[in-house]
């Protein structure tokens, strides 16, 4: 079931790079469909509790990977979904291989036992992606990639380090020889030794692990680079982007919390999470009192967002990580939603600034409306299911006793709130510019509509089975 | 092996210490081809001696790789500008950072290589290779133009592969092909870009890339 998931979007990016332009568009939805049912039917199994092998351990799903490929196929098929209006006189076989190879080194990253294996793939994704945020060839957008390849490429050496020093520490536990144990970057391996291994070269490693994987999390201060390549992809790149490439570093870094809790208590890494949080929501804030472009607007609402996922982890407890899974998810809904529909705005007005943009609802309703809903929804308002997560990892802070920072956090909030809902309000009304065209037929919207569906049953009744599946792939990181 | 390990990571970090005070790009990339060897060499050494066959086989493709790498490096080189810092600025003041990042090494990796539980032969040499790391990041940082930052990016993936031998006795093949794989793409893509960037803006200074701001 691994194989095939993993094979998909893999086979697909090397077909489409050899295929006739026609016979393109035909792989890239059968592709994408395959891999969207496929990665949905290994999570339904991985979050009832079977765990899925597959090459002798290396490739592993459990609740918590099952979760994470839940969140990758159902981003990537809306942004797929999306594509064409991008690429169709421009380059399909520059945009559509990298497409599927960046779903390919995603998903690799989220279904590897392996470390070391989900360090390449994770470094996979910068590789494959950085093509795509400079699609446009415009001088923003190629100072947008050079800035993203080098600062990722710097930040997952960094984390690289970090894998170094974990394997060090697995290896000296005889005095003055290197002796790794059978599969020792092994996370099941990993885990069962941790108690044994030294705490400070874990905290160490801890360290570089969270600020490099943390640079492809987006989380401030290493999120310098995100802004630029968020808002200078085109729609659908920046869709995945935003919508689930951050998180697949928030759950590299997720990976290593219990290993390290395990061998130097928890403290030390949930101190690590809370303070990444607040900074990261400081600086979001900060930015989206007073945004300019709205592309760069939802690109701060993405750090953000990241930056709540971290809180929840920080505040620990079944509550705090559940709640920041599921805000993972619910984001990852949302995000990429409202980044497609910005990219439609985009082509009907011709500027990504915030100034030019006036009378949406009128010019552009379908799209206008939509773009509310979703904003709304990142928001956190009721009844979209960032509401849910949030108040969950709100009440996670509370309860653990996080009180000042869980504070904090919602006054930086309520910030961020005021300046997302005043430019949001400014886009809407005013005089609608006759030049602007609309977005296409309903049935192009359609699957946007299905994903805001989707948040509000998330905010109002959870469907059976989320709880007990949120639960499971909570706990494979609560010791 | 604790002698040898010692003073090939020392003569490294001189290499990269050198680079630094060095002021035209042909002998930084020189340089850099130094450090190459001298890694692969710690490497090979260490391969030998602890009976790593396959670490042999490492040092091995380390060297094809860093010399293609050094010859793209060259070609990037071929239009910037002769000088890696600005006229009228000397090589003074980054020497004395990087010297003082030497000793920062020591005191970051201090729970690393004073653990009671390893004796390694080579965990001297493991602040070194840090050193290197960090003074990699340093040149990387304080980059004039696109080059200067790529030589820095890539002094400071040289000093972490050091650092991995000497640390781990070598990662699990896989990732060290994915590691040279990703530094060679990585190489190829900044190209690129480069390219790109000195047909868009005539120039390589990454002070001219200020589109994106706020």
């Amino acid at each position: 079931m691994i194989v095939p998931l993993l094979a998909v979007p893999l086979l697909a990016a090397a077909l489409v790079a050899l295929m006739a332009p026609r016979a393109v568009i035909v792989v890239h939805v059968v592709a994408t469909l395959l891999t969207f049912a496929i990665g949905l039917t290994l999570t339904a199994r991985a979050v009832s509790g079977v765990t899925t092998l597959a090459f002798d351990g290396v490739l592993r799903v459990d609740a918590l990977s099952g979760w994470m490929i839940a969140v990758i196929v159902v981003v990537a098929s809306l942004a797929a979904m999306e594509a064409p209006r991008y690429v169709s006189d421009r380059a399909p076989r520059v945009f559509y291989p990298l497409f599927h190879l960046m779903v390919f080194t995603m998903l690799l990253a989220v279904c590897t036992d392996d470390v070391g294996l989900m360090w390449v793939a994770v470094e996979g994704t910068t590789l494959a992606s950085v093509f795509l945020v400079n699609f446009e060839r415009t001088r923003a957008s190629l100072e947008a990639a050079y800035k993203y390849l080098l600062i990722c490429s710097v930040g997952i050496a960094i984390a690289f380090v970090g894998t170094v020093l974990i394997y060090y520490a697995e290896a000296v536990r005889q005095q003055g020889v290197i002796e790794h144990a059978p599969h020792a970057l092994r996370w099941t391996a990993l885990l069962a030794l941790a108690p044994s291994l030294p705490p400070r070269v874990l905290q160490l490693a801890f360290v570089f692990l969270v600020v490099g994987y943390g640079t492809k999390a987006g989380l401030a201060p290493m999120h310098t680079w995100l802004p630029d390549a968020h808002s200078e992809a085109p729609a659908p790149v920046s869709a995945m982007m935003s919508g689930v490439l951050l998180s697949v570093g928030a759950y590299a870094i997720l990976r290593f919390k219990p290993i390290v809790d395990a061998a130097a208590g928890p403290s030390f890494a949930q101190r690590i999470f809370v303070a990444l949080g607040l900074l990261s929501l400081a600086v979001a804030a900060t930015f989206l009192w007073n945004p300019r472009n709205y592309k760069r607007m939802l690109a701060y609402s993405s750090v953000e967002h990241i930056g709540l996922v971290s809180l929840g982890l920080g505040f620990g407890g079944a509550l705090g990580v559940s709640g920041a899974l599921l805000h993972v998810a619910n984001h990852g809904l949302a995000k990429s939603v409202v980044f497609l529909l910005a990219g439609r705005i985009r082509a009907a007005y011709g500027t990504a600034e915030l100034a030019g943009v006036r009378g949406l609802l009128r010019a552009l309703p379908m799209t206008g409306r939509g773009f509310v809903l979703a904003v709304l929804a990142l928001m956190g308002l009721p009844p979209f299911g960032l509401f849910t997560s949030e108040i969950m990892i709100f009440a996670a802070g509370f309860r653990e006793g996080h009180t000042w920072a869980a504070a904090t956090a919602l006054l930086l909030l309520v910030v961020a709130f005021g300046g997302l809902l005043r430019a949001t309000q400014s886009m809407m009304f005013g005089p609608a510019p006759a030049t602007a065209h609309t977005g296409g037929g309903w049935m192009t919207s359609l699957p946007m509509a299905v994903a805001l569906a989707a948040l509000v049953v998330i905010g109002l009744a959870w469907p059976p089975g989320l709880g007990a599946a949120l639960d499971l792939a909570a706990r494979t990181v609560i010791r | 092996m604790t002698t040898l390990s010692n003073l090939l990571a020392f003569l490294a970090l001189g290499a990269t210490l050198v680079l630094v005070w060095r002021q035209s790009w042909r002998g930084r990339v020189r340089l850099f081809v130094v450090q190459s060897l001298l890694l692969g060499a710690l490497a090979a050494v260490i391969g030998a001696l602890a009976k790593r066959p396959s670490l042999l086989f490492v040092a091995a493709v380390f060297v094809v790789v860093k010399i293609v790498i050094a010859r793209v490096l060259t070609r990037m080189a071929a239009g910037a500008p002769l000088r890696p810092t600005r006229p009228g600025r000397t090589a003074g003041i980054p020497l004395l950072v990087a010297g003082a990042l030497v000793v920062v090494a020591y005191v970051i990796m201090l729970p690393v290589s004073s653990l009671a539980s390893s004796a390694l032969p080579t965990r001297g040499a493991i602040p070194l290779a840090f050193a290197m790391a960090l003074i990699g990041l340093f040149v990387c940082v304080t980059g004039r133009d696109a080059l200067g930052q790529v030589t820095g990016f890539l002094v400071f993936e040289n000093a972490i592969f050091g650092l991995a031998v000497v640390a781990t006795y070598g990662m699990p093949g896989l990732i060290e092909a994915g590691v040279f794989l990703e530094a060679l793409v990585i190489v190829l893509l900044m190209e690129g870009v480069i390219v790109q960037i000195r047909r868009e803006h005539d120039s390589l200074d990454v002070e001219r890339l200020q589109e994106l701001r706020g």
